[in-house]
């Protein structure tokens, strides 16, 4: 008996130690053709024609829409760098989603916001009460929608796009700066291919530590919270490296959140975003690729591998549990949702690689990773392991994890270079070292639990993250200040 | 030492070596990226006075041919990035330096080269410098196996000028390796009102996309000689209803009275909620006060967006369209919020919401 035991817990280690290095060497394979993607945009520098698409008059006009509850810290920057965009044609439309602190305030004094009545463009359903709608009176095409909040972002973004009047529509976080030719860049597959592009998004990044000023990143730079940084670097291989990879497999899923263009007719049509998800800009993209498929129609999902856009991410790991568990929910929910679609070759690479990929190694990774934990832990108690060949496997895993982020690092350094200080880089590479021990095994958790908490079908809620906010003081000399 | 013991230390000791060798290519490459930075940018201080010298037409003597000629690769950059912000003869003056300097020669060269960023960064910059010479090569990229260079074709068609481009462009939007309607439609536009004849013969020889695309064109000309044959695209309900669309926006940017008829039908008898709103938008672009009667029915449409594109329509008509609107506000009927929010945007919120949370 105590021998079959054994070997069911040797079994498991190395089943788990097997995945691991399966879902890194896909992973590292996704990163070489990203690198590859990103390397031959590069070359393409300065000949995109951007200037043109902001001087063409069949450049689409867009409609930036912007969920806020609770983000005083920040909303005001937010705005400057979402009006303030190099766009020819666009409005912003922020719903203030039942925020209970100076959120409103702030933006009304700013912009003098006078009440108005409301234009509705389209009638998806929202759930909330829609209290007042608002213009701004400063010159500002600026609409602002008072709602109450019933904890879902999709609620307050179905709000925004029943006001939205454009052609396409940008989703943006409030706690997100955008830079100043960001809609440019990611608007331009839609300019330029008009019959086919659906959606389309860019790199995003941390801005955590950034030197800003009045809504601009005037200099990025790394945080010294060390959280920060590992997530630094994680943004860095998934935007950079990760998300390019799919795109060149037409295989993307995601378009995040934090910054997505859409199609507003497709987003309409579709219904808009779903209520009772919290996975809302992943369910989108796959709802809209589903439809477009259904109806025999064009389709392309496009990432413009360039970075566009700064997000605030969490500084502690209270509250990165939350969003990380929020995230494996929304999973769990998009693929249970589109659980037709996996392994459908009706739908192309979509169906055959990425929602597999997603559902056997980012939503069950965690239990697998957790399992495989324990497995060793529980030979190791029992004296069955050999602390030789599971250190050797542990390390091989832990270096070929951290070879992707030094490989994502590397891909940023090579082309982007937007971190120049030398110790933002230094800093970089040690965070990508140290995200393997601990940092990944705690991230773990959280998405298991994310994953427990949608097998209970437990109701999602919306709950922002706290803002420290982009700019301290609104003295001008203190204007420059690094944050975190 | 077992077997897959030996391999996992081996696969190991690989993975280590790889990331100690990317860092250090990291290193490297931050290091001698900063200096040349640096060194870069103190030359194009050292030759922007050169290029000005040039421009300005200082006597030979201060600025010898082979200084120009022997100055540094930069100085061809600093030219490419001017010549797109330079017309008239400062133009040709620094097209013709760049033709001195070899620069043209070198991207005909590079039109058939191995990797498809060195053809489309040539097809640009034959598009930027070499005016008209060089268009059959550049068209001939059209149908490149990639994408990217026939996008960059297109463009460089588009700047070089010539209107005998316009076929091609046309032709490239259909078959296997067609190009993106955006992408030909830029480039059109960059060939100027030159091409409205044959863009006005296409609007009836060409295919379904190319003819969407150049209704659209017209509309952005404003070409009134376009807005009959527009028109009968806008009443022809077997035409493809993209097209349909293109030639209603495109009638309401023309602005002539004459096609507030057709537009009118279409916003009337078309089932196409989108067709219905691009006519009603249409109408108030022209702000042909005949339409109000028409505009005032669609405001009772099923769809929101009909309704609000009708509102809009009525508050640019003028008094006539203003007076119905505000009839309409102060009524009880569904059509009253869509009334009073085109109410606003005309005159700024005079007109308070009769419900809070109207909406």
């Amino acid at each position: 008996m105590s021998e079959v035991f054994t070997d069911i817990v040797l079994g498991a280690s190395w089943t788990v130690l097997g995945y691991t290095l399966l879902m890194d060497t896909i992973m590292f394979t996704l990163v070489l053709l990203g690198a590859r993607r990103v390397a031959e945009a590069r070359h393409w520098k300065g000949a995109e024609g951007h200037g043109e698409i902001f001087a063409s008059p069949l450049t689409p006009a867009v409609s930036l829409l912007i969920p806020a509850h609770d983000e005083e810290a920040g909303i005001l920057d937010t705005l400057r760098a979402a009006l303030g965009q190099r766009y020819p044609s666009l409005e912003v439309v922020l719903v203030d989603d039942g925020s209970t602190d100076r959120t409103f305030e702030l933006v009304a004094e700013r912009y003098r916001l006078t009440e108005i009545n409301p234009r509705r463009t389209a009638s998806l359903p929202v759930n909330g009460e829609i209290l007042s709608v608002h213009r701004a009176t400063t010159g500002d095409p600026l609409v602002v929608i008072r709602k109450s909040s019933v904890g879902q972002k999709s609620d307050a973004l179905n709000a925004a796009l029943n006001h939205a009047r454009h052609p396409l529509v940008c989703m943006l976080d409030a706690d997100s700066l955008l830079e100043e030719d960001a809609l440019l860049r990611v608007a331009r597959p839609f300019v330029e291919d008009p019959d086919n592009v659906i959606a389309a998004g860019g790199v995003i990044r941390a801005a955590n530590g950034a030197l800003t000023d009045r809504g601009t990143v005037v200099e990025p730079r790394l945080s010294r919270n060390w959280l920060v940084r590992i997530q630094a670097v994680e943004y860095l291989r998934s935007f950079l490296l990760g998300r390019t990879g799919w795109a060149d497999a037409n295989a993307l899923l995601i378009i995040s959140g934090a910054f997505g263009l859409f199609r507003r007719d497709l987003v309409v049509e579709i219904g808009g975003l779903d209520h009772r998800s919290l996975g809302e800009d992943a369910d989108l993209v796959v709802s809209m690729l589903a439809h477009q498929q259904r109806a025999g129609a064009p389709h392309r999902v496009v990432f413009v591998p360039e970075p566009v856009c700064w997000t605030e991410v969490p500084e502690t790991l209270r509250v990165l549990g939350r969003q990380r568990r929020r995230w494996s929910h929304g999973l769990a929910q998009l693929l249970w949702k589109h659980r037709r679609m996996i392994g459908n070759p009706r739908f192309g690479a979509v169906g055959t690689m990425a929602l597999p990929f997603f559902l056997v190694f980012e939503l069950l990774g965690p239990v697998v990773e957790i399992f495989g934990l324990a497995s060793v832990a529980l030979a190791a108690g029992l004296g069955i392991l050999d602390l030789g060949i599971a250190a050797v496997m542990v390390g091989l895993a832990l270096a070929v994890g951290t070879l992707l982020s030094t490989t994502a690092i590397a891909v940023e350094v090579l082309t982007y270079r937007r971190y120049r200080r030398g110790r933002d880089l230094l800093a970089l590479v040690m965070a990508a070292v140290v995200e393997n021990v601990g940092y990944r095994q705690v991230h773990a958790w959280f998405r298991l639990r994310g994953l427990m908490a949608a097998l209970a079908r437990r109701k999602p809620v919306w709950t922002a993250m706290p803002r420290v906010g982009f700019s301290g003081d609104p003295a001008p000399a203190e204007r420059l200040v690094p944050l975190g | 030492m077992t077997v897959p013991l030996g391999g996992a230390l081996l696969a190991g000791a690989a993975v280590t070596a790889l990331i100690i060798v990317l860092l250090v290519a990291v290193a490297a490459v931050h290091l001698v990226r900063s200096r040349r930075a640096e060194r870069d940018e103190l030359r194009k201080r050292r030759l922007m006075p050169l290029v000005h010298a040039v421009l300005d037409d200082d006597p030979v003597d201060s600025i010898p041919l082979p200084d120009v000629l022997a100055a540094p690769a930069e100085l061809d950059a600093i030219v490419l990035d001017l010549l797109p912000q330079l017309r008239g003869s400062d133009r040709e003056t620094l097209r013709g330096l760049l033709a001195e300097r070899g620069v043209v020669a070198r991207a005909v060269t590079d039109l058939t080269a191995r990797r498809s960023w060195r053809r489309g960064r040539a097809v640009s910059l034959l598009g930027s410098a070499a005016g008209t010479h060089h268009v059959a090569a550049m068209a001939a990229l059209l149908a490149d196996r990639s994408l990217e260079v026939r996008c960059a074709a297109a463009r460089a068609l588009g700047k070089a000028g010539d209107p005998g481009a316009v076929g091609h462009l046309l032709h490239a939007t259909a078959g296997e390796r067609a190009l993106p309607k955006g992408v030909v439609g830029m480039a059109l536009l960059d060939l100027g009102t030159t091409v409205l004849p044959v863009l006005r013969d296409a609007l009836t020889d060409e295919q379904g996309t190319a003819r969407g695309l150049v209704a659209e064109l017209l509309g952005v000309h404003g070409d009134p000689s376009a807005a009959p044959a527009l028109e009968d695209l806008v009443r022809d309900a077997g035409e493809d209803l993209g097209v349909r669309r293109s030639a209603a926006v495109a009638l309401g940017r023309i602005g002539s009275p004459t096609s507030t008829e057709p537009l009118v039908a279409a916003l009337t008898n078309s089932t196409d909620p989108r067709l219905q709103r691009t006519a009603a938008e249409a109408l108030g672009r022209i702000g042909d006060p005949t339409a109000t009667v028409p505009l005032l029915a669609g405001l009772a449409d099923d769809d929101i967006a009909v309704r609000a594109a009708c509102a809009d329509a009525l508050a640019a008509l003028g008094a006539e369209g203003r007076a119905s609107l505000e009839e309409v506000a102060d009524g009880p009927g569904a059509a009253a919020p869509v009334a009073r929010a085109a109410l606003d945007e005309l005159d700024g919120p005079v007109r308070r919401p009769q419900q809070a949370g109207a909406a």
